[in-house]
């Protein structure tokens, strides 16, 4: 019975994807519902309840800016999940390779462009020109940095005790976050937003800014790339085999490095855009950012179900979506308090994450 | 990293040098009785580098002026004695009390001055008050570290050993409410502030004037410094449509990411004013929030609480330029103040012929917190009353200004009447 519905489902690519579309779309209409509603409950915000034709404004941009950040840390768990899903390793490090990303994408806009910090591009060709060569310069080179990571200090450890690889990555963290401290210093580093900020689509009273629009395009084309990649390729299958049983999958001729280090080639590059996009919305970089960027992130794909490909891109727009929820309504002292008490709960009622763990004969 | 240091060696070489050809001078013939060591307790990463160079220069420029002695006493501020309490780039309290723990140990160490933070000196306020040891901070605004029962506490029953030249958040809260709400003619205001003893303290003191105006606050919100969204927050805030932001907090706790964002949802046009942690230098100092925000700082004000035009200014800017060869910003003169303070202070307690270097320390101590005393500082006379405060209760004012690029001075408000 299971099977067959597995086998139906797998058939029919893109009624999945509609189907899967329709429920974002549904859960975001919701959501803009019940943020329309409670921005004008006085009993919740206070005085700033606003009436219901400027609460309607409000709520619009507030989904969108919740879908930014969403994106943003799907993205980031993403490379969380998939490293889980194959060999079992929480890469404590892949937040720190993210904040690399950032600071990669900075110094591209910044030397190779000479952009300066606080001018907007307006030229469309160039902008274009800019962002994707942003893109395609950071995210090789983040991802051969979780490469390089997991040949150096993962290696050796496989298949021995879980714990050593565990404590490495944290290690590998620190390196990270210290490398940064000696190279760029300890402050904040100002990274040109180059998407102009004023470019805004009007939906009645709202102002829905192009950069969101852009980061929220960019990284669901990145899932969706990700998503095909795994499930319609030869290489893909070969990671999927990998995660279900090493040994079955070594013995079936997969050559078990190669489709590892693909894994943590994958993950990186997507920190790597994730870390291109930061730089976009929030203007600046610092050297301790993937340290919570990477919690948050390592979160959602707690959330979704760790190894779960759809389950950390879920857990990510999860998570954006609390924390604007409590920025939104005045409680962003509270925001932190909601996402790990959203996660308590989730974890007891339902251990293995929203869409439940995908870690093949092992788990 | 290295190259900074060795900047910083070559201007302690230099004081050196400096020190040792004019001890003899200006001692006028009195015999040397030794050599007595000031210690420097700030911040020296990040952003906060930014605001603690100028202190330490105005220090070590004091201390030169007055011919490296006094008292009969060689001074001297070796690089050993120069603690930095950040941690992973920015200031540590738990780094700083174990740097305050190293200077009162060291029996040379007569003085010492700092830390920038509130929330660093009140781990260490106990510490030095414990070793009755001499504090002078350039820059700590926080009422708590001298006022009422919190001090009491800090003290732990000792005499009171810890004096500042800035005046307080009490004050300088109220001061740039004072300056929205009168000079700029805005009503209507959005605080936001980082949760930190600082921040959340000046914030609270500007919320209370500000109503006390008649003013409306639209919504105070709160966010850590790690926080992630900001625009979420500025979205919010923007609903409320506030004519002024009040950011209450440092630099390196999110100065700059906030105007930022509050650009990006609609804020851009609005006055953002900020308490002295953003006033941390001009957009060529790295780290400083108008080299963070760039362009964007348009209509930004930053307060800063202590005097910011006095007699001698001129030629204090001028002679700092001339030993630094950078203008002098943020804290300088209160760097230099500080020094003044405990440079006049050895001087009286040398006279009393203190038998060894712990009675001198007492003595020093003793002579700094004389509420008598009048010190005639390079911003004026001042005294400091019993809790430890200044009578200076100045609160100076600054915009951003779009061709230097820098903070330009305003106005300045004294609350001393009040």
């Amino acid at each position: 019975m299971t099977t067959v519905a597995v086998a139906g489902r797998r058939s029919n690519p893109a009624s999945r994807f509609l189907r899967i579309a329709f429920f974002a779309v549904v859960a975001i209409v919701i959501y803009q519902l019940v943020l329309f509603i409670a921005l004008q409950q006085t009993w919740l915000v206070g005085t700033s309840a606003l009436p219901a034709d400027q609460a309607f404004p409000v709520a619009v941009q507030q989904t969108i800016n919740a879908l930014s950040i969403g994106a943003i840390y799907a993205l980031i768990a993403l490379g969380y999940t998939m490293v889980y899903g194959i060999i079992e390793l929480i890469n404590f490090a892949h937040g720190d390779v993210f904040m690399v990303g950032a600071f990669l994408s900075m110094f591209v806009t910044l030397g190779i462009f000479g952009q300066t910090v606080g001018v907007s591009v307006t030229d469309i060709p160039f902008l274009i020109l800019l962002l994707a060569s942003a893109l395609i310069i950071v995210m090789p080179l983040t991802g051969l940095l979780n490469v390089t990571i997991e040949r150096i200090f993962y290696r050796p450890f496989r298949g021995g005790s879980r714990l050593a690889p565990l404590i490495t990555a944290v290690g590998v963290s620190f390196i990270l976050q210290n490398l940064a401290l000696v190279f760029v210093g300890s402050g904040d580093r100002g990274a040109p937003q180059v998407f102009p900020l004023e470019w805004q689509i009007k939906f009645g009273e709202a102002k829905i800014s192009v950069l969101s629009i852009f980061i929220f395009a960019l990284a669901v084309s990145l899932m969706v790339a990700l998503n095909l990649f795994v499930n319609k390729t030869r290489l893909g299958r070969a990671m999927r085999a990998t995660a279900q049983d090493q040994q079955a999958a070594s013995l079936m001729g997969v050559d078990l490095n190669q489709t590892i280090a693909l894994t943590f080639l994958l993950g990186g590059a997507l920190a790597g855009a994730a870390g291109v996009v930061w730089g976009l919305r929030f203007g600046y970089v610092r050297q301790d950012l993937g340290f919570n960027a990477g919690l948050k992130s390592f979160t959602s794909a707690v959330l979704g179900g760790i190894g779960n490909i759809n389950g950390a891109a879920l857990g990510g727009f999860f998570i954006g979506f609390t924390e604007n929820l409590a920025s939104a309504l005045g409680f962003s002292r509270w925001s932190e308090f909601l996402v790990f008490l959203i996660l308590t709960f989730v974890l007891i009622f339902r251990p293995t994450g929203i869409l439940g763990q995908q870690l093949g004969d092992r788990a | 990293m290295k190259l900074k240091n060795l900047g910083v060696l070559a201007a302690v070489a230099a004081m050196a040098f400096s020190a040792c050809n004019n001890t003899p001078a200006a001692s006028g013939g009195t015999s040397n009785k030794g050599t007595v060591t000031f210690a420097i307790e700030l911040p020296q990463q990040g952003s906060e580098k930014a605001a603690s160079d100028p202190i330490i220069n105005g220090i070590k420029l004091a201390v030169t002026q007055a011919g490296g002695a006094a008292g009969g006493y060689t001074i001297q501020i070796p690089q050993s004695a120069i603690y930095d309490d950040a941690l992973n780039g920015a200031h540590d309290a738990q780094t700083g009390a174990n740097n305050m723990s190293k200077v009162v140990a060291d029996a040379a160490t007569i003085a010492v001055i700092g830390p920038l933070n509130s929330s660093v000196a009140q781990a260490e306020i106990p510490i030095t008050s414990a070793a009755g040891l001499a504090q002078c901070s350039p820059a700590n605004t926080n009422p708590d570290l001298t006022k009422g029962a919190p001090a009491a506490q800090l003290r732990g029953g000792k005499p009171n050993n810890y004096i500042r030249v800035v005046t307080t958040d009490d004050v300088q809260g109220p001061a740039a409410s004072q300056y929205i709400y009168t000079t700029l003619g805005k009503h209507s205001v959005y605080i936001i502030d980082d949760t930190e003893t600082f921040g959340k303290g000046v914030a609270d003191a500007f919320e209370k004037d500000f109503v006390a105006r008649g003013g409306t606050v639209t919504k105070h919100d709160g966010a850590p410094k790690t926080t992630q969204d900001y625009v979420t927050l500025m979205t919010a805030a923007a609903s409320g449509h506030p004519d002024a932001i009040y950011f209450g907090g440092v630099t390196a706790t999110g100065g700059a990411r906030i105007l930022l964002a509050a650009a990006q949802a609609g804020l851009g046009d609005v006055p953002f004013v900020g308490p002295d942690g953003i006033n941390d230098g001009s957009a060529v100092t790295k780290d400083s929030f108008l080299n963070l925000a760039g362009d964007k700082a348009a209509h930004s004000f930053s307060t800063l609480a202590g005097i910011g035009t006095f007699d001698g200014k001129a030629k204090f800017d001028a002679d700092y330029l001339a030993a630094y060869g950078t203008a002098a910003t943020g804290y300088a003169a209160q760097g230099y103040a500080c020094a003044q303070v405990f440079i006049d202070a050895l001087g009286r307690a040398g006279a009393t012929n203190p038998a060894d270097m712990t009675a001198l320390r007492e003595a020093v101590r003793v002579a700094a917190t004389d509420t008598t005393h009048t010190y005639n500082t390079i911003q004026g006379a001042i005294t400091f009353n019993a809790d430890g405060d200044t009578s200076q209760k100045i609160v100076s004012i600054y915009s951003f200004d779009p061709t230097a690029k820098d903070w330009k001075f305003e106005t300045q408000v004294d609350y001393a009447a009040k």
